[in-house]
This record gives structure tokens, sequence and C-alpha cells, in this order.
């Protein structure tokens, strides 16, 4: 080597030309020095491929373009920042510092940050955790488990200053105002924060007589929603022991936690709505059930007193129902024949009506029209009249049966008087004298109202 | 815990539910004299309970401090802001 020819660096002229030799070492650390001197953080965008993460949990890769590569590692400590997992062929932009690895003379990027191009990281990272625990079975509908009707005690899992947990006060407080609320205080952005929530979600599960958590948090940057996508938050809603009302964000902001919990609501206030019904309307249905229970008791003893009242005027009436029901049978046929009766009169006489005008087309009109059109309008009027009386006769049939019928309804018998008589103990209705003895009591149901009575004497 | 007072209701939900599906059984109107009393009167019975549940939790809201120990609510929180009113709706 030649005095003039210089190193390729910029190293200070020597003042003494005389021959340099360098060890290997020496001279790779020279190289060390100078490459991370010149290139303390530099970004490089490129595509992974050999990407491993070895036991240690170092990720080694190389970064590749068209013509060119470069080695690169990330040790633990910034792989565990990572918010996806750099696999073969994502194209990336690593930001880092340039170095050499003296053992083997190579040089290579120590990476401290990596993001994937096109996608954002976060965007990736919600991808690549949304794919996994979705391959788990975790958002499977089989899993969700429905919300109570009425939760003796709700908790609430949210930022204690934010707007979410004044919309949820407020609207439960509306809907049902004797609500038992009970806060899991948890910062909901920023570091930390989902190992808060995960707490919140435990200590709030653990309280006894909670019936359904609401896990929620206001609108804000992907950035301010992200510990709601984290695995862990994902896990301690699958963990809780109740389920979970995930509003997190604005309507259409999807979380993780939206995905796993047991309901997604839009907003705080719809997580409010959902998880109790309006306390007037649970009443009311309340209301509504016992008012149809009661109706329908009167109206059964109702029928009941009917039924004993028709069957003692009726003595030796034996298996009145079926002949009932042949009668109901019977009126229907009726009215079902009548209907067909008239309706092939009809077509038929049309029928006839038809033929006689094709002969009277055939005939000589000139010297028959007179006396065929007298024959016509005399079997309209026939048409006309035994229709009418078919109708009419088979009405009048109808009606004395519907008459009979009607004679027979145990509806058309209401009770006057008729009582329902029990024992004592209300688990009997008392048919025969020879069930009571004198002075015990039973209880006679009115038409309106109850009697109690002590039996004098039986015959 | 405290517990319901009847022995034979599990929960409100399930009381709710047993009444209305009594009330279809009813309706259906098959049943004997008996059976419908008695279920009447299961029927008032659930009634009465769902009714008392829904009255019997007081307003309350508490706050869990990280040692999960239960602490009521400033009255910065309890006390509900007007501005909220209809916005959700």
């Amino acid at each position: 080597m030649n005095e003039a020819t210089p190193l390729p660096f910029d190293e200070p002229p020597s003042s003494r030309p005389t021959r340099r030799v360098f060890t290997v070492a020496e001279l790779t650390a020279d190289i060390r020095t100078k490459l991370e001197s010149s290139y303390p953080e530099i970004w490089v965008e490129g595509e992974v491929s050999n990407a491993r993460i070895w036991k240690t949990g170092h990720l080694y890769f190389t970064l590749k373009d068209a013509s060119a590569q470069l080695n690169g590692v990330m040790f633990r400590s910034a792989v565990r920042l990572l918010r996806f997992k750099p696999t073969n062929g994502q194209h990336v932009v690593a930001r880092g510092r340039l170095s050499v690895y003296e053992p083997k003379g190579e040089y290579q990027i120590v990476c401290e940050h990596l993001e994937p191009q096109g996608l954002g990281a976060l965007q990736l990272a919600f991808e690549q955790l949304r794919e996994r625990l979705s391959h788990e079975g975790l958002f499977d509908e089989k899993r969700k488990r429905p919300l109570p009707a009425l939760p003796r005690k709700i908790g609430v899992v949210t930022s204690l200053d934010g707007a979410a947990l004044r919309d949820v006060l407020n609207i439960l407080g509306r809907r049902y105002p004797n609500a038992h609320i009970v806060i899991g205080p948890a910062r909901v952005q920023g570091i930390g924060a989902a190992d808060e929530i995960v707490r919140g979600l435990k200590l709030v599960g653990r309280v006894p007589e909670i019936d359904v958590i609401i896990l929620t948090r206001g609108g804000g940057s992907i950035e301010d929603l992200w510990a709601f996508n984290e695995e862990p938050v994902a896990r301690a809603i699958v963990a809780a022991p109740v389920p979970v009302v995930s509003a997190v964000g604005h309507e259409t902001d999807y979380t993780i936690s939206d995905f796993v919990s047991d309901l997604r609501a839009p907003t705080p206030s719809a997580a409010a709505e959902l998880v109790v019904e309006r306390k007037d309307e649970i009443a009311s249905r309340i209301q509504r059930s016992e008012d149809t229970l009661r109706a329908l008791l009167r109206a059964g003893l109702q029928r009941r007193r009917t039924t004993v009242h028709l069957l003692e005027r009726r003595p030796g009436l034996a298996g009145w129902p079926a002949r009932l029901a042949s009668r109901g049978r019977y009126a229907a046929e009726l009215t079902h024949r009548l209907n067909d009766a008239t309706t092939s009169m009809v077509g038929h006489r049309l029928r006839e009506m038809h033929t006689l005008r094709l002969r009277l087309e055939a005939v000589d009109l000139g010297r028959r029209l007179g006396r065929i059109r007298g024959r016509l309008i005399a079997a309209r009027e026939r048409l006309a009249h035994s229709v009418r009386e078919a109708r009419g006769r088979r009405e009048a049939r109808l009606r004395t049966a519907a008459g009979r019928l009607e004679a027979l309804s145990p509806l058309a018998v209401l009770a006057r008087g008729y009582a329902v008589c029990w024992n004592a103990e209300r688990t009997m209705v008392v048919r025969s004298a020879s069930v009571v003895q004198p002075g015990e009591s039973v209880t006679v149901t009115l038409h309106e109202g109850e009697l109690d009575c002590e039996v004098k004497s039986t015959k | 815990m405290t517990k319901p007072e009847e022995p034979n209701i599990k929960d409100f939900e399930s009381a709710l539910s047993e009444l209305e599906s009594l009330v279809k059984t009813l309706e259906d109107g098959t049943l004997s004299l008996e059976q419908s009393l008695e279920l009447f009167e299961r029927g008032v019975q659930l009634s009465r309970y769902c009714h008392t549940r829904l009255e019997r939790a007081e307003r309350r809201i508490e706050i869990l401090s990280e040692q999960g120990d239960v602490t009521p609510a400033p009255a910065s929180l309890t006390d509900p802001v007007g501005d909220a009113d209809e916005r959700s709706r």
C-alpha cells in the first residue's frame, strides 16, 4: 500500500507518511468507531427476511431491497415494546444505529424501533391480536353471556374523571333510580392504563352481588383507546365472573375489548341503557302479568260455574261436550254446503243460459226472436228466483242450527248465584257433602269475593 | 349476601320469566281448577317478589379502592348534571 492512499474514511491526514499495519481487531474497532459515530441514528426501510427471535429474546433479521441487504438485530428490551410481530416479507421502517459485530466482521443495524409500512403499527398490532384471539374462539357468540334482567349491583370500570362515567351514572340514575353502582377506577389511557383496567375488572368482579360490569371510555384517537386493544385487558374481560358490556370510544371505534366482551355498546350512555331496563317498564310488565293472571282465573272460574249450571239443568246429559262439538261441526258443514250449493247452482244455470243463447243464435232470429226472448227472460227470472229461494232455505236452516247451538253453549248460561266450595286447606273443591264434617270450615268462592263458612251439618 | 326472602325463588330474572310463562300456561286453559288456582297463587307470589326486588335496592354509588374497599362516591359524581340528559337518546 502506498503512502498516498488514504483510508476510505475521514481519518485526519497522517503527519508521518509511514506504513501502518493494523491488526484485524484494531481495524475492525476503528471501523466500528467510525460507523457508529457516522450513523448514530438512522431510519432505513426495507423488506424483512430471515426474522427469528432467539431464546435470549433478541430479534435477528435481514432488511433487504432489490439490490442490497443489511443485517439487523433488535434487543429484547426493544422487542418487548413492539406492538406487532415482524414477519418475513413485511415492509418496514427501522430506526437504529449502525454497529459492527466484531467477531464476524459484519456490520449491522441495531434496531430500536420497527414500524410496518402501509398499515400503521397500531393497526397491524390490532389486526394480529384480533386474529389470534378470534382463532382461540374468544369472539364466539356462544361464549357470550346474557345480561341479567335486573342486576343487583352494577360494576363500572372507567376513569373517575371521564365524561363516560358521568354519562353512565346519569342514564342509570334516570332509568333505574335505585341502582347500586360500584366503580372500579382505572386510568383509561397512557402507559399502565391496561394494567389498571385489568385490576379494576378483577376488583369489581370480586364484589358480592355484582351482576354485570360496564367497561367504558369516551372517544379519542386510536392511541388514546389503545389500552382496550391490549391482550391482558381482553383476557381479563374473558375471565370476568359476570357479563361485561364494553363501550369504548365513539360509535365507529371498535376495540378488542368490544369483540371479546359479552356485549358491545356504541357509547357509554348506550351501555347504561343496555344493562338495565327502565324501572317503570319492568314494573308495568310485572303488573300486566299479574292482571292477566287474575283475569284468566276469573274467566276460568266463570266457565266452570257455567258448566256446573248446565250439567245440573240437564241431568243425564252424558257426553255433552262431544255433542256440542258435533253441533258446531254440523253448523260449519251446513254453511259450507250452502255456499257450495249456491255456487254450483249459479254455475249450472249460467251454463244453461249459454246453451240457450247458442241455440237462439242458430235458429231463424226474425221468426223466433220474440218467443225466445220471452223464454230467456222467464228463465232468467226462474234462475234468480231459485237461487234466492235456495239461499233463503239454507240460511233458515243455518239459523235454526245456530240457534240450537247457542242454546247449548255454556257461555249462554252464565252463572247466577252459583258458587265453588273449597275445603279449608283450599286443596280440593267440595263436590260432595260427604267429604266435609260438621264443624269444618270451608271457603266459598262467589262471582265476586269469597265467603269463609263453617259447616253446620251435612246431608 | 342478602338472599331473597322467598326460598323457592332463585332470582329476579327467573321469577319474572316464571311469571310470564305461568300466564301462558294459564291462557291455554287446559288445567284443572286446582291447578289453575295453584298457578295463580304462585303467580301472585312471584309478582310480589318482583315488585319488592325492584324497590328494594337503594340508590348508591360507591368507589373501590386498590385494596378492594368500598367508599361512597363524592357528591360531585352522584349529582347528575342536567346537560347529559337526553343527550344519548
